[in-house]
């Protein structure tokens, strides 16, 4: 199924840099509300900072809540772009041209907003200089560079540069293209920007390799940094549930399905805000959806093997966790709501070729991915945290405070306003890649029938 | 078609041409083919004597089944997994794979080798219940035989499912053979292609057939894989806990099924002079696979033993004595040389990957890893004592093969080579239907100045 439709160039640039070269009426609003809540956020934090943690809802033993949680969720969005982008362009697949630059924004804005929670939840900002510099010679006290605390901000700090420059060099023919048809500080913004681009064979080779060589590049990062974040938890024994040998590739699989989910999410809001019925259309829905059921199975085939082996000893501490976390209140609810909209709605639902070519239905399941893997996450965290451990003396029942609430709500809009600026400005859809997908695009005939076709280049033996 | 696309001369074989080959390979057989099978029928019957002195040998010393057991994984691992080669790209669209589909397929008749060779294991398997004590599995309360049964069930149903498999994707070929001309073999061809004249209707059944078979070869691939790595090792060693054991048992396999078709479409190629069909292409394509499967050989092996490692607990620490730092650690540094740097070394460079000599040298050698990490696991898993302790107190000392485990050892080999064989002279080793249909769905075209291929995506 194809529903490829053949445009000229010129309409191909007028209709993909509707948004950049003018502003379209809704822009506004919509950066303004999420403005408002963005700024309501910063408040919340100074809040905090002002008042101390005590306003979470953090208390003895849960010293990790909703903050951790949302950190390990946007890493897990993060996943989106090298999925999308670095995969799918090392396999050729077509249909990932229209989603590539939106993924990979999705990406680096996600990695921001991740990147902030630690901080957030710090406390005091200013003192996670101390984790990572060697700060009081005297006392003989070192960071613990074996920790995997301190590797996360390595991994993910690589992981968002090297996503940078994988964004900025799929921009750069863009930016020429921009340079070209803009006047004035624009003209000169994107003159700078564009690194003398001419589109001449030379330059488009170099930009081909790079891109290829980044994709090969950022593969090893991109499993490494929700690896990682897994052993942050894993490599922890004193913790029922945590100590487990699956929680590096279960993180990424589980990373992949709320990344791509979120592209989904974001490709039905580009299609109805900017009218791109041309260039996202249901097949790649359909394709995405594909992907998805099989992400999506593995993934929880990865959830039911790390549920068999947390009882796989019978040990009685083991037992206890797990009748807590999936029987008792309000963790079996929020256990349900998790298998529900995580699996049990969208897989299925995605397994009907009408689902899948239908964009409501592809946002609203999308959507319900997304809401199952943040309390997937919370599941693996807080239940764990707040089970009585030996030589822990006090310890009480976590509620997320309103603070936390507001973080969460603070992050989304963060991302959504991001992704809103970033669009005034650059396109979303890169134009080569959709001149280059018409290039490749063609048709054969078989009898009476007309198949669609791409072309692959080929090198001789 | 686009103006820079433009159409170039078609040096593929004809449609009269492929079948004409491809159905007379079957027929006739090569003198290779033949000297091939003699070798390893004679592997085979070692194999069988080295079976009968082990069952003679008895099961009380329970090691003494460790290099049977690995054996078992290794077959599981290298023929049960090849199949997957065809499924996973089939149902991804890619039109490379078409002339090794049948290839690799091929390797579901080394199935019956594995399912025969499960039934004594199955004896030298301890019950879950011993002594009024019972040990750690994942059954958990169930009967004292249930892994017996349900590795069983897992073993033999995966024999059938790959046998259905093979026998679907065949059809077509089938009626060519048996149109091809009037015998013994023809009769049985028809007899087998149930009536298939190539109706629409039977294409579109004969499609979904394949689609869902295969599907179900790769759950059911997943799941015997998880009871075979969980009763036949996990569940011996003291302590040892692992949740993601089954899933790099299955993951190491892949990289060895893949192995396992480069190998078979070199020798098939080059032994049934079939360097028309399958080309250069189809090795470049199973390359870039068997590489990325290489990287995961190690991603998933450091996941665990990162975990391991850091948490130190004494269960923990005594897994990583067993497997990785004690006795068997000669298997395991050759293991990680041979399944995942040298592969990541030669295959990382186009050269290497854009070549037949290469992927095929590199398969032999992931061959050779994926045995000594089945060693390791298996034959250290066999041989632990106390398997009802907390955790393992005693490390065992390295177990070498005995002459018994040598016959057994190169048994294996024979038979499953005997298998494949002999599979090959029933039906065709490249899918005439998938060679048909790959040259109705692409055309050779010049793209500017260069060489290009047009590849037709229908619904």
């Amino acid at each position: 199924m194809q529903q490829h439709r053949e445009l000229s160039e010129q309409q191909i640039n007028v209709q993909l840099l509707n948004g950049t070269l003018a502003t379209p009426r809704w822009w506004k609003w919509a950066v303004l509300g999420l403005l408002i809540i963005v700024l309501a956020g910063f408040s919340t934090f100074g809040f905090m900072i002002n008042k101390g943690l005590g306003v979470t809802g953090l208390n003895r033993p849960v010293f990790w809540g909703t903050l951790i949680t949302t950190f390990v969720f946007w890493v897990g969005i993060s996943h989106a772009g090298i999925m999308i982008s670095a995969i799918l362009r090392l396999t050729q697949a077509e249909w990932r041209r229209p989603v590539t630059r939106a993924a990979e924004l999705l990406t680096v804005f996600s990695l921001i907003t991740a990147l902030s929670f630690p901080v957030i939840h710090a406390g005091r900002p200013w003192r996670i200089i101390y984790w990572i510099l060697p700060y009081d010679f005297s006392r003989g006290i070192w960071p613990n560079v074996r920790s995997p605390l301190v590797w996360d901000p390595a991994a993910i700090g690589t992981y968002l540069t090297g996503s940078i420059l994988f964004l900025y060099v799929a921009l750069l023919p863009d930016l020429g293209n921009l340079r070209d048809r803009t006047v004035g500080w624009r003209n000169r913004l994107y003159s700078l920007l564009s690194l003398g681009w001419r589109g001449n064979s030379r330059q488009w080779r170099m930009q081909t390799t790079a891109g290829i060589l980044l994709s090969a590049l950022m593969l090893p990062i991109f499993v490494s940094v929700h690896s990682i974040v897994s052993w942050d938890f894993a490599v922890t024994p004193s913790v029922e549930g945590w100590h487990s040998t699956i929680f590096a590739p279960y993180f990424v699989i589980g990373a992949v399905h709320s990344g791509v989910s979120a592209v989904v999410t974001m490709m039905a809001l580009m299609r109805w805000l900017w009218k791109w019925d041309n260039f996202i259309r249901p097949e790649h829905f359909d394709a995405l959806a594909r992907l998805l059921i099989v992400v999506g199975t593995a993934w929880f085939a990865f959830t039911l093997i790390e549920l068999l082996y947390s009882f796989y000893t019978l040990e009685a501490q083991e037992l206890a966790f797990r009748d807590m976390q999936i029987f008792q209140w309000p963790w079996a609810f929020l256990f349900i709501v998790f298998l529900i909209t995580g699996f049990f709605i969208p897989v299925p639902a995605w397994l009907f070729k009408r689902v899948r070519n239908s964009i409501p239905w592809m946002f609203w399941t999308s959507i319900s991915v997304n809401i199952g893997m943040w309390l997937e996450r919370f599941l693996i965290i807080v239940p764990a945290l707040s089970r009585k451990q030996p030589f822990v003396y006090t310890w009480g029942s976590y509620h997320p405070s309103l603070t936390e609430m507001m973080m969460i709500v603070w992050s989304l809009a963060f991302v959504g306003m991001n992704m809103l600026l970033f669009a005034r400005f650059f396109p979303l859809i890169p134009l080569f890649e959709q001149k280059e997908a018409q290039a490749f695009s063609s048709r054969i005939q078989i009898g009476r029938a007309s198949v669609p076709a791409v072309l692959r280049e080929q090198e001789q033996e | 078609m686009a103006s820079n696309i433009t159409a170039a001369p078609d040096h593929r074989p004809t449609f009269q041409e492929a079948a004409g080959e491809l159905v007379s390979k079957v027929r006739a057989g090569s003198s290779a083919s033949r000297l091939w099978l003699m070798i390893a029928a004679a592997l085979a019957l070692v194999g069988l004597v080295g079976v009968i002195g082990r069952i003679i040998d008895g099961y009380s010393d329970r090691s003494a089944w460790g290099y049977y057991a690995a054996m078992v994984s290794f077959l599981l691992s290298t023929a049960a997994a090849a199949p997957m080669v065809s499924i996973a790209p089939t149902l991804a669209r890619a039109s490379w794979v078409r002339p090794v589909t049948r290839v690799s397929q091929l390797f579901a008749s080394v199935g019956v080798v594995t399912a025969l060779m499960h039934i004594p294991l199955m004896f030298a398997l301890p019950p879950l219940v011993e002594e009024g004590v019972r040990r750690r599995s994942i059954w958990f309360g169930a009967g004292a035989y249930t892994p017996h049964v349900w590795g069983t069930i897992a073993i033999f149903g995966l024999t059938f499912l790959g046998l259905a498999l093979l026998w679907a994707s065949s059809i077509p070929d089938l009626r060519a053979i048996a149109e091809s001309g009037e015998g013994r073999r023809q009769r049985w061809a028809a007899r087998l292609a149930m009536g298939f004249i190539g109706t629409d209707t039977q294409w579109k059944a004969l499609r979904m057939r394949i689609g869902v078979l295969g599907s179900f070869y790769f759950l059911f691939l997943i799941f015997t894989h998880l009871v075979f790595s969980a009763d036949f090792a996990m569940a011996l060693v003291a302590g040892w806990k692992d949740a993601i054991f089954p899933m790099y048992h299955a993951m190491t396999g892949l990289q060895s099924g893949l192995a396992s078709t480069i190998i078979a479409a070199y020798f098939i190629r080059r032994y049934g002079h079939l360097e028309r069909y399958i080309e250069l292409d189809q090795f470049w394509a199973m390359s870039k696979l068997l590489f990325a499967t290489s990287l995961l050989w190690f991603y998933f092996f450091f996941s665990a033993f990162i975990v391991f490692w850091y948490g130190r607990s004494g269960p923990d620490q005594a897994t990583n004595d067993l497997l990785v730092s004690g006795p068997f650690r000669w298997a395991f540094f050759a293991t990680f040389l041979m399944s995942f740097v040298i592969p990541l070394f030669t295959l990382m460079f186009n050269p290497v990957r854009h070549s037949i000599r290469g992927p095929v040298i590199v398969s032999f050698i992931i061959l050779g890893g994926m045995l000594l990490d089945r060693i390791r696991i298996y034959v250290a898993a066999w041989s632990t004592t106390g398997i009802n302790d907390r955790y393992l107190r005693e490390i065992p000392a390295t177990r070498w093969p005995d002459i018994f485990d040598l016959m057994v050892i190169l048994g294996t080999f024979g038979a499953a080579a005997l298998a494949f064989i002999l599979a090959t002279r029933l039906i065709p080793a490249v899918s005439l239907w998938e060679i048909q249909y790959s040259r109705l769905l692409t055309r050779p075209a010049r793209f500017i100045r260069g060489h290009a291929l047009i590849i037709g995506k229908p619904d």
